[in-house]
């Protein structure tokens, strides 16, 4: 049952890690992106490789993980962040199925649809990383550091600048907000650090594959930060923990046939997504009342 | 009323076209500096096209604008914005979830980095410019409640208070007193010659002809997207060929 | 000859993508809803088409007859009860857009509990392949399939140009105010819209299932690459879409010439980026002014 708990407590520090940095330019830029399982996928297999074949530790393997989503974030963000909403979206669900391919077939760097296996443990200098206590104090480590830096940026003329995009992008270059240059930063930072739950990732489960990082990843975690509720620190950690106690909560209904678990789970969150944005678009944990006064 | 000092922005036969309608045509006139102009004309006449054809939000067909003397047609509007150059909206465009406070804040930050250039005394004389602007519109008790929280007048004045903290030098106002009440309509002539005092220069896009009678040092008349007229205010609004334009005699 | 068979074969795959992305165009054109619930009216079409033909052994007009029926009560569902209430206090993009995802989610989940998850065909006489040259082989489907979509795009153009109805439908899309200077209300002309576009994918979803198959996941997929099509096809264009659609599953299914089969997709996606870096405003869309 300990077990259990500390695996689940894990995989959600793992997951408030990617909802939190999506939710940075989802909630606080208003960058629509589905590609954020990509940058997480980018960070495990970098920071599995150069742990491997590097003899990495921690720290190195994911500084090498954030560098790698950094730059592949701006290969979508620079062509795709001068157009509209609505391209953004598009290109971001390209860039999504382009890497699902290129992690299934590219079998040199991610061991194809086997993914990379036997991954050492995560190493700091003088100890190592290896009991599953020990991985949940690194999570909850990580998960506060991301909060941190995400707090700090908020906070700062960068979180403003952000905000004021969001509200009136319009606006907020005529007061001469160099607007692509700041949304790709947002982009690149929100990237690298979900990077750092791709490296926990890979460190914790000993293996990759491209499953944990498809499409339905990303729509995955989309719900979590919508449910959770933009805008605000605490909300994509929120979605996250119900999105994944919901499985556990689910198993206990009775007459529930096991093998359809993983369909009502997702027509739960379908269900939870269409009503919040039909009767509170600031999820669960966000602004009481997002009306705008002179629509 | 005064007739100005320098040249700062000038266009010189600008003309936008959207499908076969002129929205601007062939239009030059000049801002001078200090003095407040005010462009009039009826609904539809092009004037909110001129602006945006001046920051750079729209590109011209043909003609050039410049600016201090150097040609800013194609520049980016941002780059625009940062020469100086600001200006407001008809609906406002204010951050609304955003308070009072970071309105006004987040308009002198206009680096794109994660931190601002300056170090400490570039923070110091940023928070001084959002002060004083936040005083200058008497919103500074008012600082933290949500942009979408306040009331009309509050809002109208919430947007004047943005181009004042970003420092811009050439105010583009659309329609900035549009519904205000007399008292605050009072206010916020004094601050707009306050303004002129320290080197502001205003460009204004009015329909209240009384409210441009008590402002302007020069007036512009466009109509359909043409420069009617272009001088002094007493003599334009005394001719009666333009009332009737304005008046919508002419048949539509 | 495999150029050939790959040529027919994209062309099929084209008038599907087609199909499915004109649809989707209409909807967005006119109504401005990004209605990426779209795919689940394809996944509905498809399964309901199949069902009424495998399962109940029906003719299959009725199958037809009964996609048509639910898929267009399906899109005017969703115009009425999701956007339009959604509309009404924020409408932005964003919200929009997560309802519409996630009731393709609950569709996709839905069907695949109904009637499993696995691939379904629907197995005619028209879906067997026929060696009508040395190395080629066609089905009547493709040729069905390519008549189809172009009867279809000539009775919309139709409809849209010559009727009162469309007319309207053309002005939402162009300046919503216009629309009541010509007697006609807005909301209706949306569910007009929601309607015929929705109606659309029967078509699309039906040859889907006497070709490749269909799985829950089916209406998800195509309404990828249809996004795709509108894009590169040029937002706000329907024979944009049209062409876009086209030319997408002749890149998909030409590419198998050079590429190994798993990478066909990716050259879709490949395609897309390259239009959105260098030709955001797609083959005819119109290039959109500045802010």
């Amino acid at each position: 049952m300990l077990a259990y708990l500390n695996n689940l407590a894990v995989l959600i520090s793992i997951n408030a890690i990617l909802a939190v940095t999506l939710n940075f330019v989802l909630g606080y830029a208003g960058i629509f992106s589905l590609a954020h399982a990509v940058f997480f996928g980018v960070g495990a297999y970098t920071s599995a490789l150069v742990a491997m074949k590097l003899g990495g530790g921690f720290l190195l393997s994911t500084a090498a993980a954030m560098a790698a989503s950094a730059l592949i974030s701006l290969a979508l963000a620079l062509p795709a962040l001068r157009v509209r909403g609505e391209y953004f979206v598009a290109a971001s669900l390209g860039l999504q199925m382009l890497a699902l391919t290129v992690f299934s077939e590219w079998k040199v760097v991610t061991g194809g649809i086997g993914g990379i296996s036997n991954i050492p443990p995560a190493r700091f200098p003088g100890f190592e990383i290896s009991s599953p206590a020990q991985y949940l104090v690194l999570a909850l480590g990580c998960l506060a550091l991301v909060m941190l830096v995400v707090a700090l940026l908020v906070r700062s003329s960068f979180g403003r600048s952000l905000k004021a995009i969001r509200d009136d992008e319009t606006a907020a270059s005529a007061f001469g907000k160099n607007v692509a240059v700041i949304k790709t930063i947002a982009v690149a930072v929100s990237s690298a650090l979900a990077a750092v739950a791709g490296s926990l990732y890979a460190f914790y489960l000993s293996f990759v594959n491209v499953e944990s990082f498809t499409l339905d990843t990303s729509v995955y975690l989309m719900a979590m930060v919508i449910i959770g509720g933009t805008a605000t620190l605490v909300g994509p950690v929120v979605g996250a923990v119900l999105i994944l106690l919901l499985p556990a909560a689910l198993s206990y209904l009775p007459g529930l046939p096991q093998t359809e678990v993983g369909s009502i789970q997702q027509i739960v969150y379908g269900l939870a997504m269409v009503l919040l944005m039909i009767f509170r678009p600031g999820g669960l944990w966000g602004f009481r009342d997002q009306s705008r006064g002179d629509r | 009323m005064s007739a100005g000092g320098a040249v700062l922005l000038e266009t010189t036969g600008m003309s936008r076209a959207f499908g076969g309608l002129k929205a601007v045509d062939n239009v030059s006139f000049a801002l001078r500096e200090g003095i407040v102009t005010a462009l009039v004309g009826p609904n539809g006449a092009g004037k909110t096209t001129l602006f945006n054809l001046i920051t750079g939000h729209l590109d011209p067909n043909a003609g050039d604008v410049t600016w201090l003397g150097k040609s800013i047609k194609g520049v980016p509007h941002w780059k625009i914005a940062r020469s100086g150059i600001g200006r407001t909206f008809q609906d406002l465009k204010l951050f609304d979830q955003m308070t009072v406070q970071e309105n006004v804040q987040t308009v002198t930050e206009r680096g794109a980095w994660l931190w601002q250039p300056g170090g400490k005394a570039g923070l110091a004389e940023r928070r001084a410019r959002a002060e004083h602007a936040l005083a200058a519109v008497r919103l500074a008790d008012r600082r933290h409640a949500r942009a979408v929280d306040l009331a009309y007048a509050e809002r109208k004045f919430l947007s004047v208070a943005r181009i004042l903290a970003s420092g811009a030098r050439l105010w583009l106002l659309d329609e900035p007193a549009s519904g205000l009440d007399p008292g605050s309509y009072e206010r916020f002539v004094t601050l707009v010659r306050d303004q002129l005092r320290h080197g502001i220069t205003v460009c204004i896009i009015e329909h209240n002809l009384d409210i441009v009678k008590g402002i302007s040092d020069r007036i512009a008349f466009l109509d359909q997207g043409r420069l009617l007229a272009d001088g002094d205010p007493a003599s334009i609004l005394a001719d009666p060929a333009l009332a009737a334009i304005y008046f919508g005699e002419r048949a539509a | 000859m495999l150029l050939l068979q790959l040529l027919i074969n994209g062309l099929q795959l084209g008038a599907i993508y087609a199909l499915t992305a004109v649809g989707f165009a209409l909807i967005f054109g006119s109504t401005k809803v990004f209605h990426v619930a779209h795919g689940a009216a394809f996944t509905l079409a498809g399964y309901l088409f199949w069902w009424s033909i495998n399962a109940q052994e029906w003719h299959w007009a009725v199958g037809l007859a009964l996609a048509v029926a639910v898929v267009v009560a399906f899109g005017l569902f969703m115009e009425r009860f999701i956007y339009r209430p959604i509309q009404r206090h924020e409408g932005a993009f964003f919200t929009v857009f997560v309802a519409a995802f996630g009731m393709q989610v609950i569709v996709q989940n839905l069907v695949g509990m109904v009637f499993g998850r696995g691939f379904e065909t629907v197995t005619v006489s028209l879906s067997r392949a026929a060696e009508i040259a040395p190395g080629l082989f066609v089905a009547p489907i493709a040729g069905i399939a390519i008549v189809v979509a172009i009867v279809f795009f000539i009775g919309l153009n139709l409809f849209l140009l010559h009727t009162h109805v469309g007319t309207g439908l053309r002005a939402l899309a162009d300046n919503p105010d216009l629309v009541r200077v010509f007697g006609l209300e807005p909301t209706r002309l949306a569910q007009v819209a929601f309607g015929l576009g929705s109606a659309l994918v029967v078509p699309a979803a039906a040859l889907t299932a006497m070709s490749q198959g269909i799985n829950p996941g089916i209406g998800a997929h195509i309404m990828l690459i249809s996004l795709a099509a509108t894009i590169v096809g040029g937002i706000g264009s329907l024979k944009g879409a049209a062409y876009g659609g086209f030319l997408l599953g002749l890149a998909e299914s030409l590419a198998v010439w050079k590429l190994d089969p798993q990478w066909s997709e990716a050259v879709t996606f490949v395609i897309l980026f390259v239009f959105i870096i260098f030709r955001p405003a797609g083959f005819l869309g119109r290039a959109q002014g500045a802010k």
